[in-house]
């Protein structure tokens, strides 16, 4: 069984955002929410050395997912393949996945008076394709696929850099 | 229903082109992505060129012509037709040259590299006119061409010069490609990621590139010519540069290492607050893991002594034997035939020497005089106009008249000193502004052009070191806006004057013409889209160095000739803690005035929702230490001011409160303007540091270049005053 699942490489990343944007365009979303949010943090002192890091919050695509307990009218599903979605018919903007959600993923579209969040591109997964912040990012910060496979093509990368070094 | 195409072409947001994929939709676009299949950016893209859709169909967009129908600033505007601004500008320009000659009508543009700056130079150098350029040339490459030239003849840190994908070893030296050239950014990345590539940064500032470095080195800002020839101390006294290269294809070693024993690394430590031992340790991997790739940037270029600081930099990439070849830096690879568009304007240009015009008509190039290497028949490079000196023609009258200024950027912020450009705008008695939005400078513009987009216009570009992309048109333009080659040809025709340089004598077959010589027409090249010229190295071992000896002169006949120093030194910037101590106790910061953000070039984006969302303020980066000593919290306003002899009065930026800055230097944004807030300023002489900026003359002795990085400035906390 597949788990979709996009996985960050944390030290590849530039902080250059356009994970963000190519979100933004791919589903045409307002200023405001932000469904996909490559946050820097530092440059800070840590033991003495500098350090700055990026940290992409977006939907985990959680296994047990609280906002789907959460959610008082069962917008909130789970695919098989993992992929969480919220039902815009179904939603009614009561922001309580919001409050159930560990990362602050969940996001109110004040457009359209409803909670929304990323999807992992799912019309776009369906196609064969990958989600959109992964295909965008310069670094190949960003893995798209089933999380076992994409575990494997990071050990396959370590594996080889090691052997180089 | 009406089926989605798919377009290939290339953005042009910024210098680097990356090839994209727009997808349209009822002629209009729906969606742009990266082009995976493009060899530049494999998909990639930046926030700039992603948000495009927002640019092109934004409400405040100027999609027709119009004229001033108050007085200047007004803001008072009257649509006008195409053809009545082309025959008002026309019957100008055609007064002014009978009346002034030519060199009365002048020209600036940015550094933005759509066909802009070929177009502006199609119409002023056929009207008979020099004074035209980018207005960023005395601190963006401009110094850089000029090190360059003299020293190997040619440009080998352009775009992609640096072979970091190739490399062993890249060092990255005062610029952050992530904020600025993300695909060579992504190409370090991988080249860490897969080849274990060793990186070297040399910053002020704590960048994302110095938290992946193996050696981060913080000089102070101002004092990189000492921390290069201090690095080429260490590889010429211990015998680690390329001895055969040296012997064999370099002119001038003796006296190089007579030079290089006034910087010994321990005073260069003192001289640049680095640790002496880590300049020994940088020097000694830079001349041993071969190959290795130097990347410079522009913070370079905007120092006091940018051009000896460039060819000190220059002379360690030749001594360590890492010229042209793979891993290192490589020059140019274009097919003779192929009309490049930079090289057409320069003496770069076997390839297009016809693009030049007359020495008697250079010499009277606003500049050419001051700056001989820069500006004029001696010019290396693309031989812009001297900014500062067509300001001050423009305000004195000397050395002769200017009747008209046709700008094609937002030159009253992008150029220092906007105090004096203000002036000079509001005082030249003709002003057309060709622009997106309305702007400061459109503000006080008697005609108002709208321009096209590069979504909305073919064009060739090859800005890079080997690729030539097709950017074809995705859409018709918006409104009323023309790309720019056709304004230029237009108005020639209307003005009876022929496009002196080439047989072309429209927009299309100005296209056909640069890849003519290479057997095929821009149809052609649409639906090749992407040419790859396969790189070759050590081009000199055929052609020699274009240099007058032929070989890398690491002691400049040119520089000889022109009366400056033909080997490099450190100069200390005019104002800093060593040259004006007196200064420093009332204005104890050095400021980087400049950073650059990943979601603008210069001072375009603002007015983009997704862009803006990103970065929404100009923001300054202090020290948490100075700035508690100063009341200063993160995200306060804070007031900067410069010392003399820049201009009084202040601007203000956001404190960002980061220990990734040394505790004497500060570092603020540029640019900033407030689309959303009234005109005609937008609340630019409040934020922008370029306001303050006073520098004319006090700056490189070659290439003019106006300090922007290395001023003294005190900061306080807005409200505190």
């Amino acid at each position: 069984m597949v788990k979709y699942s996009i996985v960050a490489r944390r030290d590849l990343c530039l902080g250059c955002q356009a994970c963000e944007i190519a979100c933004k365009q791919e589903h045409d979303i307002p200023v405001g929410p932000r469904w996909m949010r490559a946050i820097t943090v530092g440059p800070e002192e840590v033991g003495g050395k500098l350090r700055l890091s990026f940290h992409h919050i977006r939907c985990m695509h959680c296994s047990q997912p609280p906002c789907i307990d959460a959610c008082p009218v069962d917008a909130i599903s789970k695919r098989i393949d993992g992929i969480v979605l919220i039902n815009e018919e179904l939603c009614i903007g009561c922001d309580a996945c919001i409050e159930a959600c560990p990362f602050g993923a969940p996001q109110f579209n004040p457009e359209k008076n409803i909670v929304e969040k990323c999807n992992l591109c799912v019309h776009r997964v369906d196609e064969g394709l990958k989600p959109a912040c992964v295909l965008v990012c310069p670094t190949e910060a960003l893995l798209f696929g089933d999380i076992n496979k994409v575990t494997e093509e990071i050990r396959m990368r370590k594996a080889k850099t090691a052997m180089l070094r | 229903m009406p089926k989605e195409k798919v377009i290939r072409t290339a953005c042009a947001d910024c210098h680097v082109g990356c090839g994209v994929l727009v997808h349209v939709k009822d002629g209009r676009v729906v969606k742009i992505e990266g082009n995976p299949e493009h060899p530049q950016n494999r998909g990639m893209m930046c926030p700039k060129g992603l948000a495009a859709k927002q640019h092109i169909y934004h409400p405040d967009r100027l999609t027709y012509p119009m004229k001033r129908a108050g007085e200047r600033e007004e803001g008072k505007w009257q649509r006008i037709s195409w053809d009545e601004a082309l025959d008002t500008i026309a019957a100008k320009f055609t007064e002014i040259r009978e009346k002034y000659g030519p060199y009365a009508i002048t020209c600036q543009h940015g550094g933005k590299p759509s066909k802009v700056m070929r177009a502006d130079y199609a119409l002023m150098h056929s009207m008979g006119s020099p004074n035209l350029g980018n207005s960023d040339a005395p601190y963006c490459y401009g110094p850089m061409p000029i090190a360059e030239g003299a020293t190997y003849g040619g440009m080998i840190s352009q775009e992609y010069g640096s072979d970091c994908a190739n490399s062993n070893l890249a060092i990255v030296w005062g610029g952050t490609p992530a904020s600025t050239h993300l695909p060579w950014a992504r190409l370090l990345s991988l080249a860490v990621e897969d080849r274990g590539t060793k990186v070297i940064v040399v910053d002020p500032r704590f960048t994302v590139h110095a938290a992946k470095a193996d050696l981060w080195l913080q000089p102070r800002p101002g004092t990189d010519a000492a921390l290069a020839l201090g690095m080429l101390n260490v590889i010429i006294n211990e015998e680690l540069y390329d001895k055969e290269f040296v012997d064999k294809w370099c002119v001038g070693f003796e006296e190089l290492r007579q030079r290089v024993q006034e910087y010994p690394p321990g005073k260069v430590a003192e001289t640049t607050w680095l640790a002496k031992d880590d300049i020994i340790k940088a020097a000694r991997m830079y001349a041993t893991i071969k190959p290795a790739a130097l990347y410079q940037r522009a913070s370079i270029e905007m120092q006091a002594n940018s051009v000896q600081t460039l060819r000190a930099i220059a002379i360690l990439r030749a001594v360590t034997g890492n010229i042209d070849i793979k891993g290192g830096n490589v020059s140019w690879c274009f097919p003779e035939g192929f009309l490049h568009q930079l090289a057409m304007l320069g003496k770069e240009s076997k390839l297009y020497s016809e693009g030049r015009l007359s020495d008697e008509i250079e010499e009277k190039r606003l500049g050419a005089k001051e700056y001989p290497l820069l500006s004029g028949p001696s010019a290396h490079f693309a031989s812009p106009v001297y900014p500062p000196a067509l300001i001050k023609a423009i305000l004195t009258d000397k050395p002769y008249h200017i009747e008209a200024l046709w700008v094609s950027n937002n030159l009253l912020l992008c150029l220092p000193n906007s105090r004096e450009v203000y002036q000079a705008l509001k005082k030249v008695p003709f002003l057309v502004v060709r622009e997106f939005f309305m702007t400061p400078t459109a503000e006080m513009a008697d005609i108002v052009l709208p321009a096209a987009h590069w979504l909305e216009m073919d064009e060739i570009f090859s800005q890079t070191t080997n690729l030539i992309t097709a950017r074809q048109k995705a859409i018709e333009p918006v409104g009323e806006c023309w790309d720019e080659m056709k304004v230029s040809f237009e108005l020639l025709k209307r003005m009876g004057l022929k496009y002196f340089a080439t047989p072309a004598q429209n927009a299309e077959e100005e296209l056909d013409y640069i890849v003519k010589g290479m057997g095929m027409t821009f149809e052609d090249l649409k639906r090749k889209h992407v040419i790859v010229v396969p790189m070759e190295y050590k081009k000199y071992e055929k052609t020699g160095f274009e240099t007058p000896s032929g070989k890398v002169e690491l002691y400049s006949s040119i520089f000889k000739e022109h009366g400056y120093d033909p080997l490099p030194y450190h100069a200390e910037p005019p104002e800093s803690p060593v040259s004006t101590p007196e200064l420093v106790k009332e204005y104890p910061f050095i400021l980087i005035a400049g950073r650059r953000r990943i979601a603008y070039m210069h001072s375009m984006g603002r007015g983009i929702p997704w862009l803006r969302e990103l970065v929404p303020e100009p923001q300054i980066e202090i020290h948490p230490q100075p700035a508690s000593e100063l009341g200063i919290k993160d995200g306060d306003w804070v007031w900067i001011e410069l010392s003399p002899p820049n201009a009084e009065g202040r601007v203000k930026n956001r404190a960002k409160l980061t220990p990734g800055i040394h505790p004497k230097v500060v570092q603020c944004d540029a640019h900033w303007w407030f689309p959303e807030k009234p005109g005609p300023d937008h609340g630019h002489w409040e934020v922008n540091v370029n306001a303050l900026i006073n520098g004319s003359g006090r700056g490189d002795p070659i290439a003019g270049t106006i300090v922007l990085t290395g001023l003294l400035c005190k900061i306080y906390k807005d409200g505190e005053d």
